[in-house]
């Protein structure tokens, strides 16, 4: 089975054009334009790794109009793996959501033999790109084509924050603000794909179907809820960014599930997210307030958040290695002081 | 006291988790979360650096706020688990 790929990084010479740029005239090779625009119409991110003169490769892309579809390029004499591992940093991509596209069958030795879960390409299938399953994401949605933009704006976003004197000093100059608001019909197809395609910042790794979610639209599912999150800063908008599903009860209250973009780490949306959460719950009169959790082997950060926020392992056991956390100490929580939030319906 | 453990950890937080020029000096006492300092995925890349660093094997059950929050509760965590903190191998020495 092929995972889905997030990232693909380019070789320049002889595989995005013809010839060696620091040699003279390259022509971009055809089709190789094509399948770039579109693979980053689905949301999938394009980056470099070449050995070659920085300024004299960047020069080409421009002149080609190519330079704005590149994030983060490592143009220099590094080793391959060297430059890939630097950029699933930069990106915070896992090797297995990577791909790497090269002429040169060394090239792609190595970096199999060295990332063994980097998708390794050929250059002559450089067009045949959009056609491959690995590109072919489940859903497109309009945060997709803005993705490449997104990671754009999070490096002007890191280098605004050298100039701070501090962490907290940076984040609240950012203004970020955090929606909450019910599900709607239009949210389906982002939801659907932050399911899918988060890992880390998701408690219990569960993905419904679209038509779960119609039923809980239209209030078939029992006392299920879902509410996602939108987010924006003074540098950009992240689109909607969260979701979670809330199981009511006569006197209970269980956040059965909760999924954030990882996009968004590193600033308290996380916290955020759980605190305004639990306050609407404490809100609405609800004395036993409980949050699930089943560890996926990759989320152990939402186990952290639950225990951090004084949620604490409790009895009755769920299906599935499902485990209840439940809360006891909502009074004295609270978010981070430099995310605004906004509920929309408490 | 002996100030290596919580100094230890201030050098690990100000490489990885603070702007280059931070001028601010945090106490032992302030809570990292609040301070923007550490999230949930922060703290896991800094509980690996401490079980490395400190020869400690941390289980998930003790990433609590009574332990977590600060560098003085977390130093008190660390002392309190290693055998002989004195002689503990400390990270990049």
């Amino acid at each position: 089975m092929s995972e889905i790929r997030k990232c693909v990084v380019w070789d320049l010479d002889n595989t995005l054009w013809n010839g060696v740029c620091i040699e003279g005239d390259v022509q971009v090779r055809p089709g190789v334009r094509r399948a770039i625009e579109e693979l980053d119409r689905r949301g999938i991110l394009h980056s470099i790794a070449s050995r070659s003169v920085e300024e004299v490769a960047r020069e080409v892309l421009k002149q080609h109009d190519l330079d704005g579809f590149f994030v983060v390029p490592k143009i220099n004499w590094l080793p391959k793996p060297t430059n890939i591992i630097a950029i699933s940093k930069d990106l915070g991509l896992p090797f297995e959501a990577m791909a790497f596209i090269d002429d040169d069958r060394f090239e792609r030795e190595q970096v199999s033999y060295m990332l063994p879960e980097v998708m390794t390409i050929e250059a002559q299938r450089a067009e045949g790109l959009p056609l491959m399953p690995p590109f072919i994401p489940l859903e497109i949605t309009s945060e997709a084509g803005s993705r490449r933009q997104f990671y754009q704006e999070e490096q002007k976003r890191k280098k605004a924050e050298s100039t701070f004197p501090n962490r907290e000093a940076f984040l609240d100059s950012c203004r970020i603000r955090l929606v909450l608001r019910p599900l709607t019909e239009e949210d389906i197809p982002r939801v659907l794909e932050l399911m899918s395609r988060t890992h880390q910042l998701n408690t219990t790794g569960e993905v419904l179907s679209r038509e779960d979610l119609l039923r809980i639209l239209r209030g078939e599912s029992g006392q299920t809820t879902a509410v996602v999150a939108d987010l924006t800063d003074r540098f950009g908008n992240y689109g909607t960014i969260g979701v979670a599903l809330t199981d009511t009860g006569p006197t209970s209250w269980t956040l059965r599930y909760l999924a954030i973009s990882c996009r968004v780490l590193g600033r308290g949306i996380e916290r955020a997210f759980l605190v305004s959460l639990l306050s609407w719950a404490r809100n609405l009169g609800f004395s036993q307030i409980s949050a699930f959790f089943r560890d996926t082997g990759r989320n152990r950060e939402m186990r952290v958040l639950y225990q951090m926020m004084g949620f604490r392992r409790g009895g009755g056991s769920q299906d599935k290695g499902t485990m209840a956390f439940d809360a006891r100490t909502i009074d004295a929580i609270s978010g981070p002081p430099w995310v605004d939030v906004r509920c929309d319906f408490f | 006291m002996d100030r290596l453990i919580e100094t230890t950890l201030w050098k690990y937080l100000r490489e990885n988790c603070l702007p280059q020029n931070c001028e601010v000096v945090y106490t032992d006492d302030e809570n990292l979360f609040d301070a923007g300092i550490l999230d949930s995925a922060g703290i896991l890349t800094f509980v690996c650096f401490i079980e490395e660093g400190f020869n400690l094997k941390i289980p998930d059950e003790d990433l609590l706020p009574e332990y977590f929050s600060s560098v003085a509760s977390i130093a008190a965590y660390i002392r309190a688990n290693t055998a002989n903190p004195s002689i503990t191998t400390m990270p990049g020495a």
